[in-house]
């Protein structure tokens, strides 16, 4: 077929239904229109989790005649990107075409049809243009509480489907422009925190109208001809996009695996992620054979979620800087038996923390796809969210949350061949605001106490990944901590092109002595006195330690701790890029001088002897030239 | 009076006297900028000029090249890293981008290497009380190590200091006593203001501007008197907002980046004269269109500013986004064959392909002369000559299945298209309905791509100001001094909260009144707060907050105004959600004088005005269209011209297109509308 | 099937069963029935092994094997 580049201008109008011109002026207003409905809920939602997680995502998608392509997606979470394509329809169908009216809202949230946790509660506007259904405004956000055994939600030991909260299967919120109110009280009488999720929701809704009027004028100024030729063109561009970039690297076959440590039942059972990726010419197929049966515990992902995170994989190697729409997937199938721990079914494969699946996921398809784009692979990040939620209730009975803001949020990502790897990042499917300790330490009886990264445990690389972040935290009141890290057995930073793996890390606590707040120091000896909640750790100084043992997170649902407590996380490295050997002793020489790498660190990981002392005299530090090439010379003679 | 502004290639000086206008432009000097500055006034001549206001792009500059002084950052320990984790969050757009870094991260560019970022043991927790003392031997063991690094400045910032300032006027102390009279900034001084980052990173940019700016500010006072200057040295920050150069100094993070405002200001003062209070303003350079809102009469201002990415300070800033689509933006095929505008810009060199200084690439300008809009031999003043030819080649050179005339076509809608759709952004971002508001096209391109744009943004007119590529510059003669300061404190907001908020609102009054002269006429205090809904993260800024005592009903009338204000940003009202006030905020007006747009004459006759000759505009219909050009100076109050026409001016081209009618006001502006049913 | 017991083996593989004929595409004889998702959800389809063309492709159920049994009523 001709590239749509090559077309000429009257083949160009025959298939889309207008000139090339407004063909890219409505692909950016599509954005813009789902950017807009995102932008409301933005700046107006109550949760912090839309707020400061961006746990939300807006679609366009055209109407059943065309077969609801989604020619618009904002990219706020990547976790949800290719669940929307396939949820609005699944949602529509089962819903009814033929019951829908202008001023509907239809919502649903069962992850077995419309992906992620039942938390995401998908709203889809139905738009009409003089009486005929043209098209959908939809947005999937997070909601604070959606009933279940775990206010909030986040816990990985529920057992099912009863326990992991309401499931809504598609139906009718807004009828007409009226609202359906045997739905608001189904959701009122079985959720937490109503008075919170009624505005958010409100909010939402006004967000969709927004994006229908949007897009009401965009139809008046275009006709209705353009506005659907141009959602196909949309579309057709980023499939011949991927295309065009997977036909640009030879054919071959790939393999990679990543694994979850264990569920919340026991730690008898690790849970693997195996793809195989095949590739010829333009078109690829992701084999997920060779992967666990679901797990026990509300560790699952479904189907569609690993619908998003191999096009997140395949966006990342293949076509980084355009946005998602559902032509992302159109030249790549994917094979999944059903029942894996990533097509978990009910009523046993329970869903919420599919997120971590994702994580599992992509670390396996980068892994195979690194075997194939050569220097455009990219290190492995810390590969879990490690998100933390503590409570517990003030001395006047007030209860207290403190969610996703102690734990090991922020880390590293992986190196590339444009450089070295930040430290402060979310991982590599998600992104968000971290909220300030002086607002957290104003709301939560807690005291962050020191947040930094770890030296040496960057993977070493021509490029380095960046270095797991140690954060402890005092609380000050009786405290229960809820723990969601699954992945020490194995480093999740693993390095590409020869760069290092990055090092694994742990949760601790310290009890208070003699009623005093314990304070740990930062050094490798400080864990002696520590209780291990989790890592793979030295038997005796209980620090990480590939080699030591495993400490399951889950033997108890949750960590009560009496008030002056410390806690502390140590989350992973990012993956080193290149051979670290070959890395410019000079940048060595800067790594040691910014403490992202020690002495000795600088020559067992690059082979580069530094002098001097670069705690008291930064700017004093000297190669040992002489050194560094015997070093560098051992070790080619080694490898 | 004159106002100057200082941008990376040129300094613009602007002079006003008795109504009359005179401009020159001198070569920015990185390594003396105070000589241009100089040279420019002299030029136009400073005696007996009552102001003189100074706009400075080269802090920003600055950062962004990092041609930054040696400065140092001290935190509490186990945090020298809050400046370079920000607030974590990376661009929508870098989402699957793995190669995208934080620019002023460690594996960036940071403001500060890690090393010169140390830690003093201390802390002081939420309620200001001190958990750890401050370890002043740990501290002095730190400035030691900074003292052998031979760093400039300091720039302090301590756990929950916008509390409790002690350990930082103390580390301030010490850092004197170990280094001597370096430049400090403390965060709790320079704004104290609740969330560690923004405080730190303000506090940064603070010292290093200090370090910039002093001795320049100096040197250029005493110049200018040389010159046989006697008025008013003044520096405009972020807002466009004025400040004596002395009390600019104190706070220097004000002034890191000042110029683009001063259209936004500029833009309200003649809607002001115009009775027009509802704004939106185009500002199209070179390399991108600056678009921000006036509403009410008041420029739309932020309680941050951003100089890249997540790089935020604490300074009050008008809100001004950007696109990379201006005269210069180049035209390139995408790999679907979509043509695109920008972001990449010819600049002014190599400039536009026809220019004929080695651009090859096409730019809006070459499609803009390819069209007739602009005239081969007219551009600049006649100072310089188009070569349509170079230009023609540079469009045949692109790679596309498309016609030569459609690339050409395609480009300017494309950029005109671009421009809409930010305006269009910036009014859903803000709730505001276009149709309520005038949209001012300036900027030397403004008035020959906005008027296409009417037909899709549907404002109510289009208004091309007098001299539309000096007005951002006017902006800076439009403005009025402006001292303020702020406090955090969380607190619900209930009765019993009154005598807190009074004391924080009285307490930073005095500090501001005692920098105005006694005597000063017109003096006004505005009041604000941020405030949040309480369980919310983040806050809704700047809520006014009455004058007067503050009691028990004035804190009721805060609550009712957030709400107000709440529902006016975001379209809800949740009034049984308590409000927790957040940051406290007060500004110092001092009225100065400010440039009168005066009145044209009317035009001599009622009847058509005189056309120069006929032009040809091609590629805006199948047909190309005949368009009489007109001089605008021949243009009085009350002509109209009927387009398809061109109105010509000295640096600009105004383009009026079919079914539009431009009618010329009582003060020169050209008011620009469809005409129904054309 | 609404209700979904946990597999017994512990790794699971996807099933593509072999298919006669041969690829108009690349002539390989290497054809397989099996089902995938992409672009518009799930697909039962029939690939060539050697060069991924597809021979035909048929909307599968929605959620695979899995039906709710609300809409078996």
């Amino acid at each position: 077929m001709t590239l749509i580049r090559d077309l000429e201008s009257d083949a160009f109008a025959d298939r889309y239904g207008c000139e090339r011109f407004t063909a890219t002026v409505l692909a950016n207003r599509y954005r813009y229109i789902v950017e807009h409905v995102c932008g409301q809920l933005l700046t107006a939602a109550f949760s912090p989790i839309l707020r400061d997680f961006y746990d939300f995502a807006a679609t366009l998608t055209g109407p059943p005649a065309l077969g609801y392509p989604t020619p618009a997606m904002n990219n706020s979470i990547l976790l949800f990107t290719g669940t929307m394509t396939d949820s609005v329809r699944n949602t529509i169908e089962e819903y009814g075409v033929g019951r829908l009216e202008p001023g509907d809202v239809i919502i649903g949230n069962d992850p077995y049809r419309t992906g992620t946790h039942v938390n995401d509660l998908l709203f889809c506007r139905p738009v009409f243009s003089d009486g005929a259904l043209v098209a959908f405004i939809n947005l999937k956000a997070h909601q604070l509480d959606m009933g279940g055994v775990v206010p909030g939600g986040f816990s990985l030991t529920k057992r099912n489907v009863y326990e992991t909260g309401l499931v809504l299967s598609p139906r009718a919120l807004y009828k007409a422009g009226e609202p359906v109110r045997e739905t608001w009280s189904l959701i009122f009488d079985n959720v937490r925190f109503g008075e919170i999720l009624f505005p958010d929701m409100q909010t939402i809704v006004a967000g969709l109208g927004l994006g229908e009027r949007l897009l009401a004028e965009t139809i008046e100024r275009y006709g209705l001809g353009a506005i659907h030729g141009a959602m196909s063109y949309v579309c057709d561009a980023a499939a011949e996009r991927m295309s065009l970039a997977l036909a640009a690297i030879p054919d071959g076959e790939w393999e990679g695996e990543d694994a979850a440590d264990c569920d919340g039942v026991d730690d008898t059972e690790e849970y693997r992620v195996h793809v195989r990726v095949t590739k010829r010419g333009g078109r690829a197929e992701v084999d997920f054979s060779g992967t666990s049966r679901q797990a026990r515990s509300a560790i699952n992902a479904t189907a569609l979620d690993a619908k998003s995170t191999v096009g997140a994989a395949f966006k990342y190697l293949f076509d980084p800087r355009s946005p998602f729409n559902s032509g992302t997937w159109r030249n790549i199938d994917i094979l999944l038996p059903e029942g894996t721990v990533v097509s978990a079914l009910p009523p046993d494969g329970p869903v919420f923390l599919y997120y971590e699946q994702s994580q599992v996921m992509l670390g396996a398809m980068l892994r195979a796809l690194a075997q194939a784009v050569g220097d455009a692979a990219i290190g492995g990040d810390r590969g879990t969210t490690d998100i933390h939620n503590a409570s517990g209730v003030h001395p006047d009975g007030r209860p207290w949350v403190s969610a996703a803001q102690m734990g090991g949020e922020p880390g590293p990502f992986g190196a590339t061949s444009d450089g070295d790897a930040d430290t402060w990042m979310l991982s590599y499917q998600a992104n968000g605001i971290a909220g300030a300790i002086e607002a957290i330490e104003s709301d939560v009886p807690a005291v962050v106490l020191r947040e930094e990264p770890v030296p040496d445990t960057g993977g070493a690389g021509y490029n380095r990944g960046g270095c797991a972040v140690m954060r402890d935290s005092l609380w000050l009141q009786p405290t229960d901590h809820n723990l969601m890290s699954l992945h020490y057995k194995r480093p999740s930073g693993f390095g590409v092109n020869g760069g290092g793996d990055g090092r694994t890390g742990g949760v601790w606590i310290w009890e208070p002595k003699d009623s005093s707040a314990p304070r740990p120091s930062a050094a490798v000896d400080s864990y002696r006195d520590a209780q291990p909640l989790a890592g793979v750790l030295h038997p005796e100084t209980n620090a990480p330690d590939p080699d030591g043992v495993f400490h399951y997170p889950y033997r108890q649902s949750s960590w009560h701790t009496d008030p002056l407590t410390v806690l502390r996380y140590i989350n992973r490295g990012g993956g080193g890029w290149g051979d670290p050997f070959e890395r410019e002793p000079a940048r060595v020489m800067i790594d040691v001088r910014d403490g992202y790498v020690s002495i000795e660190g600088a020559a067992r990981d690059y082979g580069v002897v530094v002098l001097g002392d670069p705690e008291g005299d930064p700017e004093g530090l000297a190669i040992d030239e002489a050194e560094t090439a015997r070093l560098r010379r051992g070790h080619q003679s080694e490898g | 009076m004159l106002g100057v502004d200082i941008g990376g290639t040129f300094t613009d000086v602007v002079a006003v006297r008795d109504g009359r206008i005179t401009v020159t432009k001198v070569a920015s000097l990185p390594s003396n900028p105070a000589d241009p500055v100089v040279e420019g006034a002299r030029r136009l001549g400073v005696e007996g000029s009552t102001l003189f206001n100074h706009a400075s792009t080269a802090g920003l500059n600055a950062v962004i090249t990092r041609q930054l002084p040696k400065v140092a950052f001290l935190g509490t320990d186990g945090f020298r890293d809050i400046l370079t984790k920000a607030r974590l969050w990376r661009p929508l757009d870098a989402q699957t981008d793995a190669s995208w870094r934080r620019s002023f991260g460690d594996s960036g560019r940071p403001l500060i290497p890690r090393y010169l970022r140390r830690g003093v043991i201390e802390r002081v927790l939420a309620d200001g009380t001190v958990m750890t003392a401050l370890d002043e031997d740990q501290a002095r063991r730190q400035l030691e190590v900074l003292g052998r690094c031979a760093v400039e400045g300091i720039a302090i910032c301590l756990l929950n200091s916008y509390v409790n300032r002690r350990h930082e006027e103390r580390l301030r102390e010490l850092t004197q006593e170990v280094l001597g009279d370096v430049p400090v900034s403390i965060s709790a001084e320079t704004s104290p203001l609740a969330k560690e980052y923004a405080r730190a990173s303000t506090a940064v940019i603070d010292v290093m501007m200090k370090l910039m700016f002093t001795s320049y500010a100096g040197e250029l006072d005493e110049r200018l008197r040389e010159l046989g200057f006697g008025g008013a040295l003044n520096f405009a920050d972020c807002a466009a907002t004025l400040m004596p150069w002395r009390d600019a100094l104190e706070q220097p993070f004000r002034i890191v980046f000042a110029g683009p405002a001063a259209g936004t200001t500029s833009s309200a003062r003649l809607g002001e004269a115009l009775g027009e209070r509802e704004l939106i303003c185009c500002d199209v350079g070179g390399t991108s269109t600056d678009v921000s809102l006036v509403q009410g009469g008041r420029p739309f201002v932020n309680d941050t500013f951003s100089l890249e990415h997540d790089l935020i300070i604490n300074a009050l800033s008008t809100e001004i986004s950007s696109v990379g689509a201006g005269g210069g933006s180049i035209v390139s095929i995408s790999a679907t064959g979509d043509v695109l505008v920008g972001p990449q810009s010819a600049g002014a060199d190599p400039g536009p392909a026809c220019y004929g200084r080695g651009g090859e690439a096409p730019t809006i300008t070459d499609a803009c002369l390819l069209m007739g809009i602009l005239d081969p031999d007219g551009f600049a003043g006649g100072e310089m000559h188009l070569d349509a030819a170079r230009s023609l080649a540079a469009f045949e050179a692109l790679e596309s299945r498309l016609d030569v005339h459609e690339r050409i076509a395609y480009a300017y809608r494309i950029a005109v298209h671009n421009i809409a759709e930010e305006v269009t952004n910036v009014a859903v971002r803000h709730g505001v309905d276009l149709r309520d508001f005038a949209l001012v096209a300036y900027g030397a391109a403004g008035p020959m791509l906005l008027p296409a744009a009417l037909e899709q943004l549907r404002v109510k007119r289009i208004v091309i100001p007098p001299h539309p590529g000096l007005f951002s510059a006017l902006g800076l003669l439009s403005t009025d001094l402006v001292y303020y300061d702020s406090q955090s404190a969380y607190m619900l907001l209930m009765p019993d909260a009154a005598p807190r908020i009074a004391e924080m609102f009285e307490a930073m009054e005095a500090r501001l009144r005692s920098r105005v002269a006694a005597g000063a006429d017109g003096v006004v205090v505005a009041r604000s707060f941020d405030g949040r809904l309480y369980g919310q993260s983040w806050e809704t800024p700047l809520v006014a907050v009455e004058d007067g005592p503050i009691t028990a009903a004035t804190v009721a009338a805060m609550i009712a105004s957030f709400h107000e204000e709440y529902e006016r940003r975001y379209g809800n009202r949740f009034e049984a959600v308590p409000v927790q006030g957040v940051t406290y905020r007060v500004q110092l007006i001092v009225p100065i004088d400010k440039v009168d747009f005066s009145s044209v004459p009317e035009g001599s006759s009622a009847g058509e005005p005189a056309r120069q000759r006929i032009r040809t505009l091609s590629y805006f219909e199948a047909e190309p269209l005949e368009a009489p050009e007109y001089d605008r100076a021949t243009l009085g109050a009350g002509a109209q011209v009927a387009g398809p026409a061109i109105i010509s001016e000295g640096l600009s081209t105004t383009l009026v297109c079919p079914g539009q009618l431009a009618t010329v006001g009582r003060l020169g502006e050209i008011s620009i509308e469809a005409v129904s049913g054309a | 099937m609404h209700s979904f017991p946990r597999p017994q083996e512990r790794h699971l593989a996807a099933q593509r069963t072999p298919a006669e004929g041969s690829c108009p595409e690349c002539g390989s004889a290497e054809l397989a029935d099996y089902r995938v998702l992409s672009e518009g959800g799930w697909w039962d389809v029939r690939k060539c092994g050697r060069c991924l063309h597809s021979l035909s492709r048929e909307p599968a159920p929605p959620f695979g094997s899995y039906t709710p049994l609300g809409l078996e009523i």
